[in-house]
């Protein structure tokens, strides 16, 4: 099979209108400001986020799409990985392709209907992240399934480590659902939001390595600040190139399991390498909370654990996962 | 980003896949010396007879002129069939050939380029010196103009298969006084010249493949220069290199290979407890599997670097990260090989020599351009960073 991973001029004109969209309304410099966290400066775009699209982009035109792909659907995640945007846009995304009528689907698709995260913790029930104002949560719980979000019980809101998001833990026990194509797509989707941390750190961390000086030189043009950036562009390169591929062939006849979690495992080591070391290069700065750094690092741990965890990519990738 | 279908692509496949399955040498490839390269010479003849030598020359000078799509296919097939590598051929087919075609005079190609594409002649590097190797315009090797010679004094080194090589590709300062940069040329060199003395260089897996090279008054005609005197670094900057990224997808699916075999052994052999199969041990789960994400990503990074070759002039300083992740990537599965292995791993000989294999994976993070240089290459000229002094 021969792959070109060379946006198409559509797919270039998607994610730059995506991106100078997300520039302009939802930087990431918004999350500073408790009122625009959890989700709130999200609510506050729902209308043209809707209008851009996102909500029925790979979906079949026959089933109130646009009749795009999954390579369109991630080029978005990735850039709403980019701006931080709340995990919720990604949900939206997800909820139309398993929504079980056609009534529900067209409302998810024009934002209607609203849908979030949630995600299984063992037996013990599990999180529900940014969920006001939904009324489905996307269950990720090994599989992957669209429940009404009474089904949840009460949620009580907790503190976690991303402080901009707002997580409520649920008490009702949810069984484990069987891994599926859905459930992979969801997972692309979550990888590259992850990519998108990946590359944000990297650029950030350039552009700081380029105007900082001591020693009478810009950071940047010593080897160990390069080196540590170099690695930083190869990762994020190597979890884009693998994640893309992933989405190109879906469903063509590679094993999509092993290469959806191929892309996470890649996805989610190259976004907290690279959070972490964005950090270590603004170094003091960068360990205190009025630089923005920490906020992609908080992201990263947040997505990777809604992606599954390293540990479960890779018994996957061996064909030893349950 | 898309699937690309495409019945000729097919068809083409279909053509490169039953020639090699009738073509591709049953025999096993010696492992080094004259032997090696008479097979290597065997195996570009049969290639040329079947209209198959310099697939990415272009049809001009004889090659077979494939687009980068059908460069990749063929390379794909190649790996597949378990063709042998191009070995003591690589050079002249991979760079002095292409240098020839876009910057020789019509003598030297006539003279050099069928000689190449028939198998007949082959080609070692001179490029690095003892005190010049990733900082290759630090090159001393002197060539003073003597009537209608040059007669060159010095040392090259890490010239691979040179000790094998009937022609070379001669980097020498023809001007001292002029910016490092501006007095050097590229050169033709006979290797059965007199004043050249070739001292064979094992190795560290005990292969003897490189040599340093000693020129003591070696008289080459001033007709071998390749382009202008003292414009030899543009010219040895300038091959463009008509292989866009495919070159390196042989070692791309042996690597992957590789990474299968290690996961069957690991599945097949028994634990060093004794209890269960190696396999069980969930640190062996996470190295295996986290090597196999990072082959699925190479072979991405490549379709990347292949789809960006349809579409460049000149390679880009992107080339570097591909080229970094499986430098980096080769020595890694190589350890994870002799670790899950235990004992037996580091015996050599059998039929999988995997000590051969580690060590010998060390060369790929060092030749061509270090770990370092590229980690430089791809700050400054990929990401904009400042650069430092060894910039070029």
């Amino acid at each position: 099979m021969i792959v070109d991973l060379h946006p198409t001029e559509d797919q270039r004109m998607i994610e730059e209108s995506v991106r100078a969209f997300l520039a302009d309304r939802l930087p990431v410099e918004r999350l500073r400001e408790p009122a625009h966290q959890g989700g709130a400066a999200e609510a506050a775009a729902w209308a043209e986020l809707t209008a851009l699209g996102l909500f029925g982009l790979g979906l079949d035109e026959a089933r109130g799409g646009l009749g795009l792909g999954l390579a369109e659907e991630a080029l978005v995640a990735r850039a709403l990985g980019l701006h931080l945007v709340s995990p919720s846009v990604v949900a939206q995304m997800i909820a139309p392709h398993l929504a079980p009528d056609d009534a529900l689907r067209a409302a998810l698709v024009a934002g209607e209907t609203r849908a979030a995260f949630a995600n299984r913790i063992g037996e013990a029930g599990g999180h529900l992240i940014d969920g006001a104002g939904a009324s489905h949560a996307v269950l990720l719980a090994g599989g992957v399934a669209l429940i009404g979000i009474d089904a949840l019980g009460s949620p009580e809101p907790v503190d976690a480590i991303d402080e901009t998001v707002r997580i409520a833990r649920m008490l009702a026990a949810f069984p484990a659902a069987p891994r599926d194509a859905a459930s992979d797509r969801a997972l692309l989707l979550l990888a590259a939001y992850l990519t998108g941390i990946a590359q944000a750190t990297r650029d950030m961390a350039v552009a700081y390595a380029i105007t900082r000086e001591q020693f009478g030189q810009p950071i940047g043009a010593f080897q160990a600040i390069k080196h540590m950036a170099a690695d930083m562009a190869t990762r994020a390169a190597a979890a884009e190139a693998q994640c893309f591929h992933a989405a190109v062939t879906f469903g063509r006849g590679l094993d999509d399991g092993i290469e959806a979690a191929a892309a996470a495992l890649l996805a989610e080591t190259a976004a907290l390498a690279n959070a972490g070391a964005n950090i270590q290069i603004h170094g003091g700065m960068g360990f205190t909370a009025e630089c923005d750094a920490h906020l992609y690092l908080k992201r990263a741990h947040l997505l990777a654990s809604l992606a599954g965890g390293r540990r479960l990519h890779q018994r996957r990738l061996l064909g030893t996962a349950s | 980003m898309k699937i690309i279908e495409s019945p000729e692509l097919d068809a083409f496949r279909d053509e490169c896949r039953a020639w090699l399955a009738d073509n591709v040498p049953r025999e096993k490839r010696p492992p080094e010396g004259p032997a090696m390269r008479d097979f290597d010479l065997a195996w570009q003849k049969r290639q040329y007879e079947g209209g198959w030598a310099g697939v990415s020359w272009p049809k001009d000078y004889g090659g077979r002129g494939l687009s980068v799509l059908e460069q990749l296919v063929w390379h794909e097939e190649y790996a597949r069939a378990g063709a042998p590598p191009s070995g003591s051929m690589f050079v002249a087919l991979s760079h002095a050939g292409p240098t020839l075609i876009v910057s020789g005079s019509k003598a030297q190609k006539a003279r050099h380029l069928p000689t190449i594409l028939r198998g007949e002649e082959n080609w070692c590097q001179g490029f690095s010196e003892p005190g010049a190797g990733s900082d290759l315009a630090a090159l001393k090797t002197r060539a003073v103009i003597d009537g209608d010679h040059l007669v060159v004094n010095g040392t090259k080194i890490w010239t691979s298969y040179g000790h094998l090589a009937t022609w070379q590709e001669l980097l020498v300062r023809t001007d001292p006084d002029l910016p490092r940069h501006k007095g050097i040329s590229w050169v033709i060199c006979d290797m059965r010249t007199p004043g050249i003395d070739i001292r064979p260089i094992k190795a560290m897996s005990g292969l003897t493949h490189f040599c340093q090279v000693f020129y003591d008054d070696v008289r080459i005609p001033l007709a071998n220069v390749v382009g202008e005197v003292n414009g030899g670094w543009r010219v040895a900057m300038t091959t463009l290199g008509f292989e866009r990224g495919t070159g390196t997808i042989a070692h791309q699916i042996e690597l992957s290979n590789t990474v299968d075999r290690l996961i069957a052994a690991a599945r097949d052999l028994p634990a060093a407890d004794g209890r269960g199969r190696v396999i069980d041990d969930g640190a062996v789960v996470a190295d295996l599997a986290t090597l196999r994400a990072e082959v699925l990503a190479l072979r991405s990074l490549t379709a990347a670097s292949v789809s960006r070759g349809m579409r460049e002039e000149v390679p880009g300083a992107e080339g570097n990260i591909v080229a970094l992740w499986f430098g980096e990537l080769s020595r890694r599965v190589h350890a994870a090989a002799l670790d899950l292995l235990g004992p037996r791993g580091l015996e050599r000989g059998g039929d999988h020599d995997w000590p051969l294999h580690y060590l010998e994976a060390y060369k790929w993070a060092i030749g061509g351009g270090t770990s370092e240089i590229r980690r430089n290459a791809i700050g400054e000229r990929v990401l904009g960073l400042p650069k430092g002094p060894s910039a070029r």
